[in-house]
């Protein structure tokens, strides 16, 4: 009788099974979500014709300029508010930080375009502000200089005050880890407390503001709604525009493949600075954090630079839109919120749905085989998160038409029916496209939560017998829930903000909340969609809430106490 | 440059002839000091202390008995409510007044070293030399850093050295200020036992040849009793017996 040979052996086979099977399904899901990004960067293969000639010698050189120009101011600015206030609210103590704590990331909720839309109608000269300037001042419409929201500026203000809490969140937490204990142990050396800042957190913090700053560069990039509605021509417009009205696939995507390199270098940075991060951390627990009590003066100042933001970035939009709905709103909005507000519910939970499928399908095969293989595939999934929506759709258009295409072909021969248009000409291409935008989204959280279940769990369960799938569902997936949840609520709610990639996958009659937004708002109809965007901002406030609230409490765990030196006491 | 933090530490009052005051040899004297953090319980209660020029004095007691919060008024990083602070002759803190930080000649070396890990070794060492050229900043840090017998790490990240090493590291930082007392807070409980000992021989070594006095903050009655020249025992935020390890 040989019982250690008989029960070793089968194991030691299932193992070689499954190695090759979770593996296998990890590349397989990441090839699919990359193909956008493969037939983009095919398409520089196949030579430039004459619509690249002439798109070079006209409009590439200006889409060139205002990209880098905004890009830029972009990311300084929102790298610059995103810090100082960080800086302030983790490290000194004035009337209203505990609001403001949490408030500093509402902006995170109103998507660039519907500021645009928003500023626009407020300050437009038929607007109420500079209606209220004429008829207060007597002035004719001509007589007087006003700030134009539609212009190169315009876009770079209004993406900068919805694009800063990225920075915020990373600096904080930077800010959190050593802020105002390494500002004490500086001083302990014989540094003042400028000199402190200057010398030890920031530089301490600078991985963590520049992955910040990474992920802004990352977002004005890919931005479509809010440059095309300032009318600036930046590469994510020309894509559209390329491919909209010069009907030139090739071309657009050609055009998505430059964009697309710009981004490689952003992601680029943006690995290198997380990796860096690694190094920037002091050892031990996290020290209590000291903050320090500011003067009137300075507490105006602290109060001021920390509360514009969220004015200009949240509370205006959304004061605009639900005034907008209560006074010019009409009866079409009620229609607007349901049809369209329905639509969009069902595609975003249907992606959401799907995308958090996969992801569990990548994190678990990922877990199984940590091999070099499964991880570079997983973060090839992850990556698409990166690609512009405008550059997405071009991307995803060539290969589902082929498909379809083939399909009708092989159905022609055997059954002698055409099916139509089964992916371009379905939601099915939104869903599919949101998979290689959002799918990152919902791995990462995943993969947070399968790094909270000690490898020990996995171990305990296979010595008592389950493992693979049972592994996956009486072990992980009851403790995977809030993960879950959280991956499911992120996509989703990045799905009823998407603009671009809808509005270029969608098929005829079919429109999300955010499409008829901005078809209305290009109509100058936008009182029409304001209860429709206040829906998408309501929707979108959601996990800035949760987000919110988790901070909330972070910070509870640090108690307060009196001031040691600070930069800005 | 202006000192954005002279309304919160005030000069403090003129030295005058505090050193009649104190008692002989003192390098570091606290009189009757008490703190609490805001309206929280008083964490040390009017408490007098005495550091005397090359003693090793350790300071042990309970985790709450406000030893760190002592060793932080001593540093300038918390300002008394009350009571004076004397070091080397010169009134640190007296009343609601305090000298910062960054104008005490004391050094610190922190429970988890706080080393700069965006810094090299070398220049961890430099961080507090930045009144002296650069070329005297890092013959001076090398000097150090063979002291603790470093040499050879000097331009290692911090991550990459051992408990030990990172503690010698943040010895030198501390030492490159000629500080008058060096204040060590748990520097020790970092380590496993069979590295204690040996690194703390090594560590009061380079204190004692330095003629630096020393003010530690242990938990651990062995420790104290083993490496210190005096012991005072904390409790509640009061000295509750100060003598010799032989007496005691």
């Amino acid at each position: 009788m040989t019982p250690p040979d008989a029960s070793s052996r089968p194991r030691v086979l299932k193992r070689r099974w499954r190695w090759g099977v979770w593996p296998l399904l990890c590349i397989g899901i990441s090839l699919l979500v990359a193909t956008p990004t493969l037939a983009v960067l095919a398409s520089v293969l196949q030579g430039a014709d004459e619509q690249w000639a002439h798109l070079a010698a006209t409009r590439l050189p200006r889409y060139l300029s205002n990209t880098a120009i905004l890009a830029v101011s972009v990311c300084a600015i929102a790298t610059a508010i995103g810090t100082a206030a960080a800086w302030l609210i983790t490290t000194c103590q004035f009337p209203g930080r505990r609001v403001l704590r949490w408030a500093l990331l509402l902006p995170l909720a109103v998507p660039g375009y519907l500021a645009a839309y928003a500023y626009t109608d407020l300050l437009q000269v038929s607007g109420p502000v500079q209606r209220w300037l004429r008829e207060s001042l007597g002035l004719g419409s001509g007589d007087y200089w006003f700030p134009e929201v539609r212009s190169l500026p315009g876009a770079i203000v209004i993406l900068s005050m919805t694009l800063y809490p990225y920075v915020y969140l990373a600096a904080r937490s930077a800010f959190l880890d050593h802020g105002s204990y390494v500002m004490e142990v500086g001083r302990t050396l014989g540094r003042g407390p400028w000199r402190s800042f200057a010398a030890l957190a920031i530089p301490m913090a600078r991985p963590a503001i520049a992955a910040g700053g990474a992920l802004v560069l990352m977002e004005t990039l890919a931005d479509f709604g809010a440059v095309e509605y300032c009318a600036v021509d930046t590469f994510a417009t020309g894509v559209y525009h390329t491919w909209r009205s010069l009907e030139s696939p090739t071309t657009a995507a050609q055009l998505s493949a430059l964009l697309l390199s710009f981004v490689a270098v952003v992601v680029g940075i943006e690995a290198l600075a997380r990796w860096r991060a690694r190094f920037h951390r002091l050892a031990g627990p996290p020290r209590p954090v000291r903050r320090a009590r500011l003067g009137p003066v300075a507490s105006a100042g602290a109060l001021a630079l920390c509360g514009l933001p969220v004015l200009i970035g949240f509370v205006g939009p959304a004061a605009i839109f639900t005034r907008m709905a209560l006074i010019r709103g009409d009866a079409r909005a009620r229609e607007v919120a349901i049809q369209f507000g329905s639509n969009t519910l069902i595609v975003a939970a249907v992606a959401s749905l799907i995308a958090v499928t996969l992801a569990l399908l990548i994190a678990f095969g990922r877990r199984r085989s940590p091999d070099p293989i499964t991880r570079a595939a997983s973060r090839l999934a992850a990556s698409g998160y990166a690609l512009p929506g405008t550059v997405l759709a071009v991307g995803l258009l060539a290969p589902l038409s082929w498909l379809d295409h083939q399909l009708n072909d092989l159905t022609l021969a055997l059954f002698d029916w055409r099916p139509g248009l089964i992916l371009t000409g379905s939601a099915a291409a939104i869903i599919i496209g949101y998979q290689t935008r959002f799918l990152g989204v919902a791995l990462a959280m995943i993969q947070a939560g399968f790094k909270q279940i000690g490898p020990s769990m996995d171990d305990a369960a296979r010595s008592l017998g389950t493992s693979g799938p049972g592994l996956l569902c009486r072990v992980h997936l009851p403790l995977l829930r809030p993960s879950l949840l959280a991956a499911a609520l992120l996509v989703f709610v990045d799905v009823a903000k998407e603009l671009p990639a809808t509005l270029m996958l969608r098929p005829f009659n079919f429109d999300t909340l955010a499409v008829r937004v901005y078809q209305l708002a290009n109509d100058e109809r936008l009182a029409e969609a304001s209860f429709g965007a206040l829906m998408i901002i309501g929707v979108a406030l959601l996990p800035v809430i949760i987000l919110s609230i988790m901070i909330d409490r972070g910070q509870a765990k640090h108690p307060t106490a009196p001031p040691p030196g600070n930069p800005l006491a | 440059m202006t000192r954005p933090d002279t309304a919160q530490h005030d000069p403090p009052t003129p030295i005058g002839d505090a050193a009649a005051t104190d008692p002989p040899g003192a390098v570091l004297h606290a009189d009757t000091v008490s703190f609490r953090y805001g309206r929280g319980p008083t964490v040390v209660d009017r408490l007098s202390l005495t550091v005397c020029r090359g003693e090793v004095h350790a300071l042990l007691g309970a985790s709450g008995s406000g030893k760190s919060t002592l060793l932080r008024l001593l540093a300038g990083l918390e300002r008394p409510d009350a009571g004076r602070i004397v070091i080397q002759g010169r009134t640190v803190a007296e009343g609601r007044h305090a000298l910062p930080p960054e104008r005490r000649p004391v050094g610190v070396v922190f429970q988890d070293y706080a080393l700069f890990p965006h810094l090299s070794v070398e220049r961890n060492v430099c961080f507090g030399m930045s009144h002296r050229s650069r070329r005297e900043r890092f013959a001076a840090a090398r000097e150090l850093l063979h002291r603790v017998g470093l040499e050879d790490k000097a331009k290692a990240m911090p991550h990459t050295l051992s408990g030990g090493q990172q503690q010698r590291v943040a010895l030198a930082r501390a030492l490159a200020r000629n500080p008058a007392v060096m204040l060590l807070d748990e520097p020790f409980s970092g380590l496993d036992a069979e590295l204690r000992g040996r690194v703390r021989e090594t560590t009061l070594q380079v204190l004692r040849d330095a003629g630096v006095a020393v003010l530690m903050v242990t938990h651990d009655p062995a420790e104290a009793h083993a490496a210190a020249d005096r012991v005072s025992v904390m409790r509640a935020g009061r000295i509750e017996t100060s003598a010799m390890p032989d007496e005691g």
